[in-house]
This record gives C-alpha cells, structure tokens and sequence, in this order.
C-alpha cells in the first residue's frame, strides 16, 4: 500500500469577474450582517478604491458602520486593539478587509478579538487555539499576489516584546473573497510586477515541494498559466481589466496551492531577506525563485519540466525533449524576469536592489535556516547551501 | 475472524513500541548533545531552561527534554517541571509508528500534516535537525536514509561509528541509572 496521504481545505467563497463588488451586500445579508466595518489603509483610500465598494453597499441599502483606514505596512497588536475598540463601540456585527496583506491579516486578528472577546490578542497566538466559527468576514484583495484571502493565517507584531505572533485557524479564513479587476486597476507596474512573481513563485513551489498533492497541484498549474499568460499584457497594457482579472485569480488560486501544500527555500530566504534588509515580500521571491530552483533541480526534475508546458505553451513543451524540460522551465522565468526588468525595473540580483550589501548574506543564510518554510523544501537545506543560493542570487 | 482477535495485540505492541522509541529518543538527545558539536551549536540558539515536548496525542507516550545550556539537553522522562516551550504533537499514534518506525520520513510526516507543532516554528525547525542529526548518527545508514530527508554526506564511517557508540553507551547508562533509582 503507498504511504501516500494529503490534506486539502479551502471553504472559501470566491466570487470573481465583473461587478464582483456588487455581491456583498447579498452575501452579508445572506449571513444577517447589518452593520459592516471596513478594515483598509490610508494607500487604498487615496487611491479611490473604497468609493466602489461603499457605492455598491450604499446602493443596496446597507450601510457601512465604520471604516478603519490606518491600517501600517506592518500591524501591531495595538492597532488590532484599537480597531477591535470602534467596532464595539459601534456595533459592528461584520468586517470587510480591503487591501493587501497587512490590512487582511489586521482584520483576521480583528475579527479573533470582537468574536472571542478580550484585549490581548496574544493570548490567541499558535495553531488551534480558537475553538468556534468567528464573525462573518469578507475580504477584498487590492494587490494580486499574496493570496492571504484564502490562507489561514496572519501575523501581528507584538511591538512591546518585540516578537511577531504567529496566528494559525481554519477560523481565520474569511467566509468569502471578492474579486474584483477594478481593485488592482490602478496598481503600479512595479508593485504588479513584484506580486505576481509573488503568486508564480507560491504556485511553483507548491507545485515542486515536499507536500505538493493532486488538487493543489492543480490550482498550481491554473494560476501558472494565467501568470504566464497575462502578465506581460497587464505590464504593456495596465488598463487591460480582463488580463488584471487573470492575475487576481491566479493570486488566488496560488494561495489556494500553497496554503495546502505549503512553500520551500525560496520563501526562507526571502522572509529572512525581507526581515533583515526591508525588501519587499514579492521582490525577494522574484529574486531567488531561479536560483533556488536550480539549487534544488535534481530533486524536482519532474515536476518543474511539467511546469514548462504552463509557462511556455504546448508547442514549446512539445518540442523540448522530457530530458531539458525542468532547465527549459527555469529559463522562461528568468525571460519572464528579464522582461519584468525592461519593463520596470523590477531587480533580478540582490546587488541591482541597491539595498543589499554583500556583509548581510550570511546573516540572511543563517536566519533563513530557521524559517519553517525550509521544511518542506525538497532538499535538506545546510548553511553552505544557502550561502551558495545566496551568492548565486547576489550579482 | 483471527485477524480481528490479535488487533489488541498488535495495538497493544504498536503502543509498546513507540513508548521504547521515545525513552530511547529522550535519552539519546540528551546523549547526542554531549557527543555532537553540531548538536550543540543547534542547541545553543534554544534559551536555557527550554523545554521541548514530543508526544502522542491526546495523552499519549511523550518524551521531556531541557536545555541546561551550552547546547546540552537534560532528558526529564515523561512529566515537564513547568509548561513546556516547544511541542510537537502526533496527531494519533499510528502517525507516531509510522515515524518512529522508519515507514516515514520527519519531514514528510510533517508535509503530511501526522504532526502539529505548538511553539515558536523556528525552535520546531532547530530541534528537527537536531533529531535528523542523531537519527544520522544512530541508525544504519541504510534505516537513517529512511528517516531524514538527506543522510549527511560529510558524515563518514568511523565518525558515525564512535558517535553512535558513545551515544548508545550514554543511552544505555541512563536507562540503568533510572532502574537503580
């Protein structure tokens, strides 16, 4: 019998394309939600991405209760307890994150502190801590690359103990997730760059490390070909809404993968990256994914060659012998990058960052092997490894 | 018919079993911490006085080690003198025996969600290459393969060989002391 066995869940609602915005109202009231709070930041309300959502509540008869527009890049349990204070004193009965990955995790811990009760939002840190169904929860994604709309997770800083709490519950994934292209409209092309190869990278490595299954696999594969497909066009043509809607599915769908596969090296070096020299998330794993994929080729051949007919197309993947698939694959990413760095700049070494100097490599080595996300990197990761990976991805 | 009348039995056996492997496991980290250099550097990141759990649950076999300091551990047995630190939990004991007999991998146990983790994930992380280290040392190289993700290469044969010796001689040491006691 084969020692096989995986784990897959995602119960989100995920409700995509043209006037998705304009479900919410029907989806709050399916769940007897009056009095929504909105959870954002001070970025999205200049950029005018509120008006549509509150137009379209306002034009149901709902009324927005609340909106919390402060939220920082990196949250803090003080916010998430100032936050969890207006909704009572409002009444509140529901949350909407709008926004990236601080404002949704912000409004994860949010909603842990008005559904448990309490303060502390510590005391809710770890895996399985929360017991009951929180209350109803809807995010709107601004950014297409972090996927955190279908992951169940979220990370505070606790700024007094200087320490960053980890928060693991099936309870924290939000009853639905709105997908709308109006909402990544306007992103910069840099920004779009960066979190795209974000959700390549989450949708490689789900589909290349150690707990990759069959269904995650295939929300991998998905989310790499609408990658492949439409990213370039949204960078030539940043109005295109069809192609913005790819990627903001594809997002999704990456989340979806590597929220049940997990993610390998490329993600341990970047949070360690990303900790130590203030990179942006989705730069630093546009950064390392060809590296750490040539670093871990022999462990992954299969898998990455089957990538290249998503990342290259079937007449590509037709005519490259099985035996130069995976190296084939490696190369359309960095074409995708080469392109990405004509466009906009978008840095393909640690040295073209300008933010890296070469001091801080074996301090990102020895930090990133204590990530957890190198667990479940196909090869056993020793400090020499990163280091090399390192070096390799400096110049 | 026959299958169903020995299943306590081999139940029973499994249990047995993996109560043995966490005794020797407990005592072979603390073993390994006073032979192993490696060992000690992992073990030196941990904050003294830290307590790590491996244990079945829901009220399962466990082991209990301590970080002394110096990257030295202290085997407890099976009752922590305070709230443990780090934990890393099976979720049924037949997950355990899957590890625990070499059908499957640490990390792939970990990839197949068998174990859950409570704690601070970098501690978790610290302790597994702790654990692949002095599986490295005391298996034969041919069961070690199966139970970590990647046998050392740089770990040659006479290294292995006094390691394990001193180890198991440590191990062995300890499980007198305790009977005498």
């Amino acid at each position: 019998m084969s020692n096989k066995y995986y784990e897959f869940f995602c119960p989100v609602k995920v409700i995509a394309g043209k006037a998705a915005l304009e479900h919410i109202p029907y989806e709050l009231t399916g769940m007897a939600a009056k009095r929504p709070m909105i959870v954002t930041d001070k970025g999205v309300r200049a950029a005018g991405l509120l008006d549509p959502v509150i137009a379209a509540c306002e034009e149901s008869g709902l009324e927005i209760v609340s909106i919390y527009d402060d939220v920082p890049p990196d949250s803090s349990t003080s916010v998430v307890r100032d936050i969890a204070g207006i909704y009572r004193s409002e009444k509140c009965d529901s949350i909407i994150a709008v926004g990236g990955g601080s404002a949704i995790d912000t409004a994860k811990a949010v909603n842990i502190l008005v559904s448990e009760g309490g303060d502390d939002i510590a005391a809710y840190a770890g895996a399985g801590v929360l017991k009951h169904p929180l209350k109803p929860f809807f995010v709107v994604p601004t950014t297409a690359g972090t996927g955190s709309e279908v992951t169940s997770v979220a990370v505070i800083a606790d700024t007094e103990k200087h320490v960053k709490l980890p928060f693991t519950s099936s309870f924290l994934l939000p009853n639905a997730a709105i997908i709308d292209p109006r909402m990544t409209l306007t992103l910069p092309p840099h920004i779009t760059a960066a979190t795209a190869m974000d959700a390549l990278t989450h949708a490689t490595e789900a589909f290349t490390c150690m707990a990759k299954n069959p269904l995650s696999d295939a929300y991998a594969t998905a989310a790499i070909k609408k990658i492949s497909t439409s990213l370039l066009a949204v960078m030539d043509n940043p109005k295109d809404a069809d192609n913005r809607l790819e990627l903001a599915e594809a997002s999704t769908m990456a989340g979806i993968a590597f929220s049940n596969s997990m993610v390998g090296l490329v993600h341990a070096l970047g949070h360690a990256t990303g900790a130590i020299c203030q990179l942006p998330h989705g730069l630093c794993m546009s950064l390392y994914l060809p590296y750490v994929l040539e670093y871990n080729l022999e462990s992954i051949r299969g898998p990455l060659g089957e990538l290249l007919l998503y990342l290259d197309g079937p007449e590509v993947y037709a005519a490259t012998p099985a035996s130069r698939r995976a190296e084939a694959s490696i190369s359309a990413i960095r074409r995708l990058r080469d392109a990405l760095y004509k466009h906009c700049k978008l840095p393909r070494t640690l040295k073209e960052t300008g933010k890296v100097v070469e001091e801080q490599l074996e301090r990102i080595a020895d930090v990133a092997l204590d990530d957890g996300a190198i667990m479940f990197n196909p090869k056993e990761v020793t400090l020499e490894d990163a280091r090399a990976v390192l070096r390799r991805a400096w110049a | 018919m026959i299958a169903k009348r020995i299943q306590p039995m081999v139940f029973q056996a499994r249990r047995l079993y993996v109560e043995l492997m966490f005794q020797v496991m407990g005592r072979a980290l603390q073993a390994v911490s006073e032979v192993d250099a490696s060992v000690q550097n992992d073990a030196r990141a941990l904050p003294v006085g830290f307590l790590f759990e491996m244990m079945v649950m829901p009220y399962g076999s466990r082991l209990i080690v301590e970080h002394v300091g110096n990257g030295r551990f202290h085997y407890h047995g099976t009752s922590a003198p305070r709230p443990v630190d780090l934990s890393i939990q099976f979720k049924h004991i037949a997950h355990a025996f899957l590890v625990l007999s070499f059908q499957e991998k640490t990390s792939v146990a970990f990839a197949n969600d068998r174990m859950l983790v409570d704690g601070d994930i970098s501690y978790a992380i610290r302790m597994t290459r702790v654990l692949n280290r002095l599986e490295a040392f005391i298996l034969p190289k041919l069961v070690a393969q199966r139970a970590v993700k990647e046998y050392p290469a740089n770990l040659h044969l006479p290294e292995k060989l006094v390691s394990a010796a001193r180890i198991y001689l440590k191990v062995a040491s300890n499980f007198v002391e305790t009977v005498r006691a």
